[in-house]
């Protein structure tokens, strides 16, 4: 038979990034698969170096908009350990809040997603309905649905008081109903459970040569979460359990997901109800760090985040290296394709959860102030506004 | 606290990572060693450093049996920056060795995928540009 | 073969649609503390241009006073740029005065909302266009 060269991508109505599969097809049957990114690159790296510590964090909060929080809390955690602070731990409690939050509303839209990449526009609505009530829960902590904002080096910005904390936990056992449902929904309906099962399986013997991260790796049996095996923020204190299934398959990882909701719903829960008394907001902003270097890795709702973040001294960071959990589960799950039909490709491809524009921020690329920042105080004064 | 892995020593920075540096030519022969100890390839980054003519790249491994970060620091001169392809050993790390030959230019022999374009817009490409090293002018 | 969502999807038909026809219907319930348009009290700032340089898009430029002021020394103040602001706050939470009045307004596409300068002079006696 022929083989066909089909390019799925980089606008397409079933991905919702641009990004190109190059899919070759002999008839129904997949052969082969390469994917190529480049179309949403936007040179965070670069950007990095030539920014001061404190413009960097809002920097590192813009490399994605769904996981801004865990980007910021790995960037700040690293800046803190070179600058030798440590938050008190009130700003750890709250800086978990909004992160947990941010994990059930992430976890929320790709499963939206999956639904309506197999036609099941209904179910899409309906999670997206039930996801607002997570991103008002957002706003009333932060002050906006998207971006968080609310790490500062050395605590965080606002702090919640007790009429929020009776707002979230109301709102809370409204939304564990939603997602039980959705949960028993994923498990019982026929065409979900026919779609999904036996496609793009991933054992387990070759998850970890492949480096993939997050819920997928969890979905192929083995328990590899950061939150406890290297914890961070609140999470030593905050009960959990890591979830995984050993079927490896898309189905399982929209399961691990929904699961991992939640999960994160019951953490929220013992966060509001347990968050210790003191200070949270820190006084004075430090501006310098001191020579070194640092690894940071929290969890993201995709996978394992890590910054690698080197310091020689001063004001801006020598290099930042950022590797999103979209990187490695997207380019290196190539061959996971071969043998299934066509209408699998973007099942497969979702059941990842891609985000492109984590996967492609890295370095230069900012032709318009492409020179120093930095201004005298006299220089400043001189500036007008037209 | 150190962990030996094979015949290399690593040794403890910060809590939770280990640091081991080793020569070019011993590269390959760590990176088999420590995917032994059940690890997953995590990252890999290339650093600059024009002041004194090299360019160190750090692989970053995680390690499932020692819940403990790995890291192989090896360091290759930057104008010629030929390092040996890993991608044979543990396949994760192609798109690694892929953005650090698009953006700093380190060429990985024996890995057939290397392009540019990969990651950098068309017009650094054209102009032959490595835009993360320090003295790119971008 | 089980449709698990029929229950809900019947009880829909029911129920009131949650579409808000905005801008027809203009209730958005926005939450208390929202982040919107914001803006430097000029008889509170001291003209100490932190704001402008911890700001991350480059939303603020510094300009001068149209009249000395006491606690101003330098006779600068902050003047806001709407469109390049990403409302992080940052210049909120580094004043040293907490000079900024902050607000929840956030509609703010269209083409008359340019800058703060003159939300700023208004809070000055006597201030207004220069």
């Amino acid at each position: 038979m022929v083989v066909v060269e089909i390019p799925i991508g980089p606008q397409h109505p079933a991905l919702h990034e641009p990004i190109m599969l190059k899919v070759r097809a002999e008839g129904e049957e997949v052969v082969e698969v390469s994917v190529n990114t480049g179309y949403n690159h936007r040179g965070v790296e670069k950007l990095l170096e030539k920014n001061s510590w404190v413009r960097g964090m809002y920097i590192a909060d813009r490399v994605c908009g769904i996981c801004n929080a865990v980007h910021m809390q790995t960037y700040v955690q690293g800046v803190e350990k070179l600058m030798d602070i440590e938050p008190p731990p009130r700003a750890n409690y709250i800086r978990t809040l909004v992160m947990e939050l941010e994990r059930i509303h992430s976890h929320m839209l790709v499963v939206a997603v999956m639904a309506e990449v197999i036609g099941f526009d209904t179910l899409f609505m309906m999670i997206m309905r039930d996801r607002e009530r997570v991103m008002y829960l957002k706003e009333l902590v932060t002050g906006n649905r998207v971006h968080a904002d609310i790490h500062m080096l050395g605590g965080v910005k606002r702090d919640i008081d007790e009429a929020k904390r009776d707002k979230i936990l109301k709102e809370l056992g409204v939304i564990e109903e939603r997602i039980k449902h959705y949960k028993k929904v994923f498990e019982t309906d026929y065409t979900i459970v026919k779609r999904l099962s036996e496609a793009g399986i991933i054992k387990r013997s070759e998850a970890l040569r492949l480096s993939i991260v997050g819920p997928t790796l969890r979905a192929s049996g083995i328990k590899s979460d950061v939150r406890s095996d290297d914890p961070y923020a609140a999470y030593p204190e905050v009960p959990f359990n890591v979830i995984s299934r050993d079927e490896g398959d898309s189905w399982a990882r929209m399961m691990v997901r929904l699961e991992e909701a939640l999960e994160s719903v019951n953490m929220v829960r013992y966060i509001v109800e347990k968050i210790p008394q003191g200070p949270a907001i820190p006084k004075a902003i430090p501006r310098a760090a001191k020579p070194g270097e640092v690894i940071s890795r929290v969890e993201a709702p995709r996978g394992e985040l890590l910054y690698h973040i080197i310091s020689i001294g001063g004001a801006n960071p020598y290099r930042v290296k950022i590797r999103t959990p979209s990187f490695l589960n997207i380019l290196n799950t190539e061959k996971v394709y071969i043998g299934h039909r066509l209408a699998d490709v973007p099942v497969i491809f979702v059941s990842y959860d891609p985000c492109i524009s984590c996967t492609e921020r890295v370095v230069v690329i900012d032709e318009k102030n492409g020179k120093k920042t930095y201004m005298s105080m006299r220089d400043l004064a001189k500036v007008r506004v037209e | 606290m150190e962990i030996n892995v094979g015949r290399f020593v690593f040794k403890e920075v910060s809590p939770r990572r280990y640091v081991a540096s080793v020569a070019l030519s011993e590269l390959r022969e760590a990176v088999g060693a420590v995917v032994m100890e059940d690890s997953y390839f995590s990252a890999l980054t290339a650093v600059d450093l024009p002041k004194d003519g090299k360019i160190e790249l750090d692989y970053v491994f995680w390690s499932i049996k020692h819940r403990v970060a790995l890291i192989i620091k090896v360091t290759v001169d930057r104008n010629n920056a030929v390092v040996p392809t890993v991608i044979d050993i543990v396949p994760g790390a192609l798109g690694g060795e892929l953005e650090a030959y698009d953006l700093m230019g380190v060429t990985f022999e024996g890995n057939n995928r290397l392009r540019r374009g990969f990651l950098a817009p068309e017009d650094m490409v054209e102009k032959g540009i490595y835009p993360l090293r320090k003295d790119s002018g971008v | 073969m089980r449709l698990a969502i029929f229950g809900e999807v019947l009880a829909n038909l029911f129920r009131k649609p949650v579409t808000l026809k905005y801008p027809v219907a203009r209730e958005v319930r926005v939450a208390p503390g929202f982040r919107g348009k914001h803006y430097a009290d000029l008889m509170k700032c001291i003209g100490c241009s932190l704001c402008a340089v911890d700001c991350p898009a480059n939303a603020i430029a510094m300009d001068k006073l149209p009249q000395p002021l006491k606690h101003n020394q330098r006779g600068i103040f902050p003047v806001v740029d709407y469109g390049k602001c990403v409302y992080c706050y940052q210049c909120v939470f580094v004043c040293p005065v907490k000079a900024y009045i902050v607000t929840e307004v956030f509609e703010m596409a269209d083409y008359t909302t340019g800058t703060s300068r003159d939300l700023s002079l208004s809070t000055v006696k006597g201030g207004g266009s220069v």
